[in-house]
C-alpha cells in the first residue's frame, strides 16, 4: 500500500470515527459517613456546572439542581430494597444590582441554608459540592444488614430534536456499602 | 351485526376515545405540576416546564388523535373496499379530497409560520441588539465602577489615616470622632469600621436621608478579608436608591483584621436609569437564556394549532363523507337485503336533506312490495288450499265413486267418457282403456252396449232432463253369455250460466234383483196358488162329505143333496180352472208385436166394456189430436187399459170419476194417464204394487198390475202411480214410439 493510500484510509477512519463526546454530568466522590444514626452524604458533581447553566444564573433567572438521594437495603443477587429517599434542591439567583449570588438549599422542602456570594467560582461550588450533609435517620436495623446510598442529580429540562422536552439528569451514583450503627 | 352496523357502532366510540385522552393529558399534566411543585422550585422555572411539558403533551395526544383518527378510518375505508360496500370508493375520495385540502395548505402554513417565528426570535438576538444591551449595561456598571473606585480610594486613605505605620485602628481611642471626620471631609455618605465581620463604628451623612447605618452583606466583608479590598453595592430602603461601597483591608489585631468600608449614595436620576439599564440587560439575558425553550414553545404551540386544523379538518371531512356515504350505503344495504327477499326491511339513517326523501322513497317502494308480497302470498296460500282441498275431494269421490256399488260414467260436453268407475267397468266387462277419452259411440260400439250408447245419440236436451229432472231407463244387455238388467239413470250437468258441462250416468245392476224378486214372486204365486186351490177344495170337500153322510143315514134327501154338491163342485171347479187360466195366460204373455193403431178407438172399446158397470162412477175419455195414432201391440195395449180401469172402477166409490188421457210427449213418447177418485194408494204399498200377486183388495190373482208393468217393460215403457188430487190415484204410462 503506498502512503497515499494510507493518508486517505486514515482521512476515512478519522471521519467515520466518533466525534469525542462532551463531557456528561456526572456525580463522584460520593461518600457516606455515620453520626450516630444519621448518615451523613458528601458528593460532587463533576462537569454540571456548564456554560449554559452560567449564562442562565447570570441572567437572573433561578436555577436550580436537584439532587435526588435514595437509601437502599443491600441484597444479593437481587434487586435492593429502597429504606428512605431525600432530595435536595440547590437554587441560585443572580442579583445583578448587588452583583451576589443568593444560594438557598433546601432539603426535602425545608430551607436548611442560605448563602450569598459573589464570585462564580464560589457558586459553583456551592452548586456542586455538597459535603457532610444529614440525609437520613436511621431507624433501628438488623446491624448485619448492609446499607447503600444512590445519588442523582437534575439539571432542569432541555429539549431533544429542538422540540422534545426531555429532562437531564445524571445517572445514579451509588456509594459503597456499610452498615448501620450497632444499638 | 352486518359490517356497516359494526363500524357505525364502534364509529361512536370516538368520542369516549378522544375525551379519554384529554382526561388522561389534564392527569399527566396534573401529576407532572404536582411533582414540580413539590420540589419547591422557583415559579417561573415551574411554569416554564410546566408550559413547554404541556404543550408537548397536547401535540403527542394531538398527534395520537390525528393518527387514530386518519388510520381507524383509512383501515375502514379498507375494509368497506374489499368488502365492496356501496360508497366506500365515493367515501375514499370525499375523505381524502377533504384530508388533502385542509393537509397541504396547514403544513405549508405551519412551515412558513415556524420559520418565520424562529427567525423573528433569532433576529431579537442580532449583534446590535445584543451589542446594545451589553454596552448599557456596561456602562451602567462602569458608573457604579467609578464611584466605587472613588470610594475605594477615600477607603484607603482612611485606612491609611486611622492605622499609621500598621497599627492596628480598632485600639484607636476617639475612632468614632475621626471617623466622621474623614467622611465630612472626603463627603462620602456612609462610613464604617469593621473587625472582621463584627461593625466597631459607623457614621452617616445625616443629608443622604438614610434611616439606619447601611449593612454590608457578609459575603462583601468576606471577599474584603480575603482579597484585601473589594468593591460592593447596597440596596438601601426606598426606590432606586443604592450605595455603592468599596472595602480595604487593614491590619489585624486582637479584634480582628480592621476592615474600612466607604460608601457613596448614587444619585436617583442615575440609579434609575442604571437600574433600567441592569434590567433590560437581565430581561435580554433571560431571553437568550430561554431562547431554545421559546423557540420549543412556539414550535409546539404552532404545532398544536396545526395538529388541531388537521384533526377537525379530517374529522369534519369524515363527518361530511359519513353523511352523505352513511344513507347511501344503507340504501345499498336496503337494496341487497331486500333483494334477498327480506322485504321487511327499512332504512332507517339520519339524513335531513334529499337524501331524506330517497330514502322515504325507497322505504315506500319496499313497503309497496312488501303489500304485494303478502297479498300474491296470501292468494297463493288460498290457491294452494283449494287446490288442496279440490285433490281432497276428488280422491274422496273418486274413492266413492270406486267403491260404490252403482256403476258411475261421465261424459264432457262432446259426449266423451270422462271418468268411470269400477262398478261401471265391470258391469259393462270392459277395462279402462277401452272408454276413457272415448266418444260413447266409440266406447260402446257393439250391439248390446249400443243401447247404452244410443241413450246419449239424441240431443242432450231431449234425450234427458237436467240435474232436477233426472230420466232412468232399464235396459237388458246380453254381457258375457249372461243377460243383464240394468237400470240407467242419466243426469245432465250444468254450469253456474246453465251451459251443459256433459252427463252423469249412473247404472244399477237390477239382474240379482229381479231375479230375488222374481224368486219372492214365485213364492208367493205358490203360496196363492196354493190358497187359491185350497178354497174351492173345502166346499168340495164339505158336499163330498154331506153326500157320504146322508147316503149313510140314508136320507130321504139324498138326491137333492147330490144335486146341489154336484153343483157346487162343478162351480168351484169352474173357479179353480178361471185361475188356472189366468195363470196361464201371464205366463204365456207373447212379445207384443207393434203395430199402428188408432188409440182414441181402442180406449173406446175398453170404456165401453165398463160404462154402466158402476152407477155412479163416471167414465170418461180425452184422447189429444197429437196421440190418434201410435205403434203398439193393440192386444196388449188393451189388456193393460182392462186391467187399469178394472182396478180404478173398483178403488171408486159413487160418486166418483174415472178419466182416462192420451198424448204425445216432446221426446216422441205416449203417454196414457188412468186417473181415478178412489181410495188411493198407501205409500208403502206403491213399491210392491207391481209386483205379481201383490194385492190390496185381498182377493183376486194379484197378476193385474204385474201384467201392465210386464205389458209396458215388453213396449220399452215406463209406468208411475201418483196420488190424484184431490183425491185417488193416477197411473201414467210412457210409451216410447222408436
Amino acid at each position: 500500500m503506498k502512503a497515499g493510500h494510507w493518508v486517505i484510509a486514515l482521512a476515512v477512519l478519522a471521519l467515520l470515527a466518533p466525534a469525542p463526546a462532551a463531557a456528561e454530568p456526572h456525580l463522584s466522590d460520593l461518600k457516606t459517613a455515620l453520626e450516630g444514626r444519621k448518615v451523613m452524604i458528601s458528593f460532587r458533581l463533576t462537569d454540571g456546572f456548564d456554560s449554559e447553566l452560567r449564562e442562565r444564573i447570570q441572567s437572573g433567572l433561578p436555577t436550580g439542581i436537584v439532587y435526588d438521594m435514595q437509601l437502599f437495603k443491600d441484597r444479593l443477587h437481587w434487586w435492593d430494597r429502597g429504606i428512605a429517599e431525600s432530595s435536595l434542591q440547590v437554587v441560585a439567583m443572580f442579583n445583578a444590582v448587588t452583583r451576589e449570588y443568593l444560594v438557598n438549599f433546601k432539603l426535602d422542602g425545608r430551607l436548611i441554608e442560605s448563602r450569598q456570594l459573589r464570585d462564580l467560582d464560589e457558586l459553583e461550588e456551592a452548586l456542586t459540592h455538597v459535603e457532610a450533609l444529614p440525609v437520613f435517620d436511621l431507624a433501628p436495623m438488623p446491624a448485619d444488614w448492609k446499607l447503600l446510598i444512590a445519588v442523582r442529580a437534575e439539571l432542569g429540562s432541555g429539549t431533544m430534536l429542538a422540540f422534545i422536552p426531555t429532562h437531564l439528569r445524571t445517572d445514579w451514583k451509588e456509594s459503597r456499602k456499610f452498615r448501620p450503627p450497632a444499638d | 351485526m352486518s359490517l356497516r352496523q359494526r363500524l357505525q357502532a364502534h364509529s361512536k366510540d370516538t368520542r369516549w376515545i378522544v375525551a379519554g385522552l384529554g382526561l388522561l393529558l389534564l392527569v399527566l399534566s396534573g401529576i407532572y405540576v404536582f411533582i414540580l411543585r413539590s420540589r419547591q422550585l422557583p415559579a417561573s422555572l415551574v411554569t416554564n416546564r410546566v408550559l413547554i411539558f404541556l404543550l408537548w403533551y397536547i401535540d403527542v395526544v394531538l398527534i395520537v388523535a390525528v393518527f387514530f383518527v386518519l388510520l381507524r378510518n383509512l383501515l375502514k375505508l379498507l375494509v368497506e373496499r374489499r368488502h365492496r360496500i356501496l360508497g366506500a370508493k365515493f367515501k375514499t375520495k370525499l375523505v381524502a379530497t377533504y384530508i388533502g385540502l385542509s393537509l397541504v395548505p396547514v403544513l405549508i402554513l405551519f412551515v412558513y409560520a415556524t420559520n418565520l417565528l424562529q427567525s423573528a426570535i433569532d433576529r431579537w438576538f442580532t449583534a446590535p441588539v445584543e451589542q446594545v444591551v451589553t454596552y448599557g449595561n456596561a456602562m451602567a456598571q462602569a458608573m457604579t465602577t467609578r464611584v466605587q473606585s472613588t470610594a475605594m480610594r477615600d477607603a484607603r486613605r482612611v485606612l491609611h489615616d486611622i492605622e499609621p505605620s500598621g497599627t492596628n485602628a480598632i485600639e484607636r481611642p476617639q475612632l468614632g470622632n475621626r471617623l466622621q471626620e474623614l467622611r465630612a471631609e472626603l463627603e462620602a455618605d456612609y462610613l464604617a469600621v469593621y473587625a472582621d465581620r463584627q461593625l466597631v463604628h459607623g457614621s452617616v451623612n445625616p443629608q443622604a436621608g438614610m434611616s439606619d447605618l447601611p449593612d454590608p452583606s457578609k459575603s462583601f466583608l468576606i471577599a474584603v478579608l480575603r482579597d484585601g479590598r473589594a468593591p460592593g453595592v447596597i440596596e438601601l430602603p426606598g426606590p432606586n436608591a443604592l450605595l455603592a461601597i468599596a472595602g480595604v483591608a487593614g491590619a489585624t489585631g486582637p479584634a480582628g483584621r480592621t476592615v474600612v468600608v466607604l460608601g457613596t449614595r448614587l444619585e436617583p436620576e442615575v440609579t434609575a436609569g442604571r437600574a433600567a439599564l441592569i434590567e433590560a440587560y437581565q430581561g435580554f439575558l433571560q431571553l437568550e437564556v430561554q431562547k431554545g425553550d421559546l423557540k420549543t414553545s412556539h414550535l409546539l404551540t404552532f404545532l398544536m394549532v396545526t395538529l388541531l386544523i388537521l384533526l377537525a379538518s379530517s374529522w369534519t371531512g369524515l363527518y361530511l363523507a359519513r353523511r352523505v356515504t352513511i344513507p347511501i350505503q344503507a340504501l345499498a344495504e336496503g337494496t341487497r337485503r331486500i333483494a334477498s327477499g327480506e322485504l321487511g326491511h327499512r332504512v332507517e339513517t339520519a339524513a335531513d336533506d334529499e337524501l331524506r326523501i330517497l330514502v322515504d322513497s325507497f322505504n315506500q317502494m319496499t313497503a309497496e312490495l312488501e303489500r304485494n308480497k303478502a297479498a300474491l302470498e296470501r292468494g297463493n296460500r288460498e290457491l294452494l288450499e283449494a287446490n288442496r282441498r279440490l285433490a281432497a275431494e276428488r280422491a274422496l269421490i273418486a274413492t266413492v265413486l270406486q267403491n260404490v256399488a252403482a256403476g258411475v260414467i261421465s261424459l264432457d260436453a262432446e259426449g266423451r267418457v270422462f271418468t268411470c268407475n269400477g262398478a261401471a267397468l265391470a258391469m259393462l266387462r270392459q277395462s279402462e282403456s277401452e272408454v276413457l277419452g272415448k266418444l260413447a259411440a266409440d266406447a260402446w260400439r257393439d250391439e248390446q252396449r249400443g243401447r247404452l250408447a244410443a241413450l246419449f245419440a239424441a240431443p242432450e236436451s231431449t234425450a234427458v232432463g237436467s240435474l232436477s229432472s233426472a230420466s232412468s231407463r232399464e235396459l237388458r244387455m246380453a254381457l258375457g253369455g249372461e243377460w243383464k238388467t240394468f237400470e240407467v239413470k242419466v243426469n245432465s250437468m250444468l254450469d253456474e250460466a246453465g251451459q251443459p258441462l256433459g252427463r252423469v250416468v249412473v247404472l244399477e245392476d237390477l239382474t240379482e234383483l229381479l231375479q230375488a224378486q222374481q224368486i219372492a214372486a214365485w213364492s208367493e204365486a205358490a203360496r196363492r196358488i196354493a190358497h187359491e186351490i185350497r178354497n174351492p177344495l173345502t166346499p168340495i170337500k164339505l158336499a163330498a162329505e154331506r153326500l157320504e153322510q146322508k147316503r149313510r143315514n140314508e136320507d130321504p134327501g139324498l138326491q137333492a143333496a147330490v144335486s146341489e154338491a154336484v153343483e157346487i163342485i162343478v162351480r168351484e171347479v169352474e173357479a179353480m180352472k178361471h185361475m188356472v187360466d189366468e195363470f196361464s195366460r201371464f205366463a204365456r204373455m207373447p212379445r207384443p208385436q207393434p203395430e199402428a193403431i188408432e188409440v182414441a178407438r181402442v180406449v173406446d172399446e175398453v170404456l165401453h166394456l165398463y160404462r154402466g158397470l158402476k152407477p155412479g162412477v163416471e167414465l170418461s175419455a180425452e184422447v189429444a189430436a197429437n196421440s190418434a195414432r201410435a205403434l203398439l201391440d193393440p192386444s196388449q195395449f188393451r189388456r193393460a187399459l182392462i186391467n187399469l180401469l178394472d182396478n180404478a172402477l173398483e178403488a171408486t166409490e159413487a160418486p166418483g170419476r174415472v178419466t182416462v188421457e192420451t198424448r204425445t210427449l216432446d221426446n216422441g213418447s205416449l203417454e196414457v194417464r188412468v186417473a181415478d177418485t178412489g181410495r188411493g194408494i198407501p205409500p208403502d204399498a206403491r213399491e210392491k204394487l207391481f209386483r205379481p200377486y201383490f194385492s190390496t183388495k185381498g182377493r183376486g190373482t194379484g197378476l193385474g198390475l204385474a201384467i201392465v208393468h210386464r205389458i209396458v217393460g215388453d213396449h220399452h215403457g215406463t209406468i208411475r202411480v201418483d196420488d190424484n188430487e184431490p183425491q185417488g190415484s193416477v197411473f201414467t204410462i210412457e210409451l216410447p214410439q222408436t
